[in-house]
């Protein structure tokens, strides 16, 4: 599955393919389970999209369902649909890492609104993982000398310091300093410091 | 093994530490005075002769103030006034009303203030004279104590019945959500498929389907509407005929109890010989409470002297008994008027606004009404007219 879906979790199949219907109708793809357990049996970590979870449902709630997705890492938004007097616990959700909730009931438009967040979210959120994976696999591809070279660039040292901390000539910190530039594909000094920025963040 | 001294310790001629069959008086003054309960001794006139400490404290006379007094003094004015026949009566007859016995009586403090207790009487000769021991024991605490814990499961009763249609309308709510929120969305998605161009016969068959599920949704939010309903018969009980009279009667120590709690003065006239109802007793009982503790509300900002409530009933006319509650509080303002019986609408502040609306509709459902008018000088009068048995009966059969 490449392309962004709405996973829909829902113990009333009315409400279930009521939702089925409207998402089509606007064109967005998506996948319908009847219960926590089915989504959780089928759930793969690379599925795109966002998930719709009913708060209150017999078995395995939806406040649990989240809690498993988070224990897997799994980033894909959540968005909390919630009954009557659920507010207290949708809050709790809330801090608990979910993307948003609504309100049954609730008007289509509301709900579709929130949808496109958290597709949006999830597509952002998704590229920057992708440009980190691709600049982690660029910086692996450095040789330790290069990689201490990067080190001392993004921290602003000149070329003749860099010379005398590392003990090399001026000339060979020049070679090293263009092949760093070459291998993480940094077009001025500014970029290449954002991109070991990233690199810096925690996962 | 040597065991002599023990054998040493005993004489068999010693018949060892006796029970005194006499007091000393100083024995006898601290026996009295180490007593929980009062102790008065009173002569046959019914003259006080002594008292203990406990009695001092309980009544506030000293002992030696009180001696020579008639023991009416420490009697509220109803059971002083016939003391002294009782006494008369016994000693005459023999006929013992309380003697040996013990009962509730009411005692008076020397500050006027009345109080329950239990006192017990026995008697013994001095000499050649007759004297009477009564045994006093302060009940205010116990009595006060009962009261509570009557009036706290009165109010877990009144409470646990609210909560539970409390719980009822949120789970009706949640139940109701479900078929409703299907219908919204199965709605917004055929507004969207019929406003799109170019949109064929796969999506005008959706459009059918979502219809479709439109209408079994709606009838399904009409299906669970038709579940409470049956829920709510359900608890109904069956009519039997009763006497209003009798009904009132078992809801008075509670109706009295809330008075007094708010120092109202509640007052009763209800008619003899009133026909008999066809009625739910504990329904109708709800109702007439919830209207004198209304009542009792409604006087709570006026000065405690002028809270009176007035609980009558009598036959309106052959086919219509009529229950009215009068308080003397500031009436129903005219803006509450039109929602007062409407549910949810309150003018108290801790209020659920379910008590005249709950109590109307058990009205209507006994054939009944339940209305209300502002007294002309002060107050508001609500009243319940119930159909007697006859009418009830006949309902059928005439026009």
């Amino acid at each position: 599955m490449t392309e962004n879906t709405v996973f829909v979790v829902d113990d009333d199949r009315a409400v279930l393919d009521s939702l089925g219907m409207l998402l089509r109708s606007m064109k967005i793809g998506c996948q319908l389970f009847a219960s926590a357990q089915d989504f959780l049996d089928a759930y793969q970590a690379d599925w795109q999209g966002c998930i719709v979870l009913d708060i209150r449902m017999p078995g395995m709630s939806g406040m649990e369902l989240h809690r498993h997705l988070v224990e897997q890492h799994a980033t894909m938004p959540v968005i909390f649909v919630t009954g009557h007097g659920d507010v207290p616990m949708a809050v709790e959700a809330m801090h608990n890492g979910a993307f948003d909730f609504i309100q049954k009931p609730y008007r289509d438009q509301d709900l579709l609104d929130r949808i496109n967040q958290a597709l949006a979210w999830d597509e952002e959120h998704r590229s920057q993982e992708d440009r980190k994976r691709e600049l982690l696999e660029r910086s692996q591809s450095l040789t330790p000398r290069e990689r201490e070279v990067m080190e001392c660039v993004v921290r602003g040292l000149a070329n003749k310091v860099i010379a005398m901390d590392l003990d090399l000539s001026q000339r060979t910190v020049e070679i090293h300093r263009a092949r760093v530039m070459e291998k993480m594909h940094a077009r001025s000094l500014a970029e290449l410091v954002r991109m070991s920025m990233v690199l810096q963040e925690p996962a | 093994m040597e065991t002599r001294y023990s054998h040493e310790a005993v004489d068999p001629a010693d018949p060892g530490p006796r029970i005194d069959t006499e007091f000393s008086a100083a024995e006898f003054d601290a026996l009295l005075n180490a007593a929980v309960d009062g102790i008065i001794v009173a002569d046959r006139q019914g003259r006080i002769v002594r008292m203990n400490a406990a009695a001092e404290r309980m009544f506030g006379y000293q002992a030696a103030e009180i001696a020579g007094q008639n023991i009416d003094i420490i009697m509220n004015a109803r059971d002083g006034r016939h003391h002294d026949r009782y006494m008369d009566n016994y000693m005459r007859t023999g006929e013992r009303k309380i003697i040996g016995i013990g009962r509730e009586v009411v005692a008076r403090h020397r500050n006027g203030r009345e109080f329950p207790v239990d006192l017990s009487i026995g008697e013994a000769k001095v000499g050649s004279e007759k004297r009477f021991v009564g045994l006093i024991r302060d009940l205010t605490e116990q009595k006060r104590a009962e009261e509570q814990a009557l009036q706290q499961r009165e109010q877990m009763n009144h409470a646990s019945r609210l909560t539970t249609m409390g719980e009822m309308a949120a789970a009706m709510a949640h139940e109701l959500n479900q078929p409703l929120s299907a219908i919204s969305n199965y709605t917004a998605a055929c507004q969207r498929l019929l406003n799109q161009e170019g949109n064929g016969q796969e999506e005008r068959l959706d459009v059918n389907r979502a219809l479709e599920q439109i209408g079994v949704q709606a009838h399904r939010a009409a299906e669970i509407i038709q579940r409470i309903r049956a829920f709510a018969r359900s608890r109904e009980t069956a009519r039997e005929p009763v006497d209003l009279r009798e009904l009132i009667a078992q809801i008075l120590p509670l109706a009295r109890m809330d008075a007094r709690a708010h120092h109202t003065d509640l007052r009763m006239r209800l008619e003899k010989d009133l026909p008999l109802v066809m009625a739910d007793p504990i329904q109708i009982q709800q109702v007439i409470l919830n209207l004198v503790r209304n009542g009792i509300d409604a006087m709570g900002a006026i000065p405690d002297d002028q809270r009176r409530l007035d609980l009558r009933a009598w036959l309106e006319d052959a086919q219509h008994v009529r229950v009215t509650v009068t308080d003397r509080g500031p009436g129903v303002p005219e803006d509450a008027e039109d929602d007062l019986f409407t549910p949810f609408f309150t003018t108290k502040a801790s209020g659920m606004g379910l008590g005249l609306a709950i109590s109307r509709s058990i009205a209507t459902a006994h054939g009944g009404t339940l209305s209300h008018f502002n007294n002309p000088v002060v107050g508001a009068t609500f009243y319940l007219v119930l159909p007697t048995k006859i009418e009830s009966e006949e309902e059928t059969g005439h026009d």
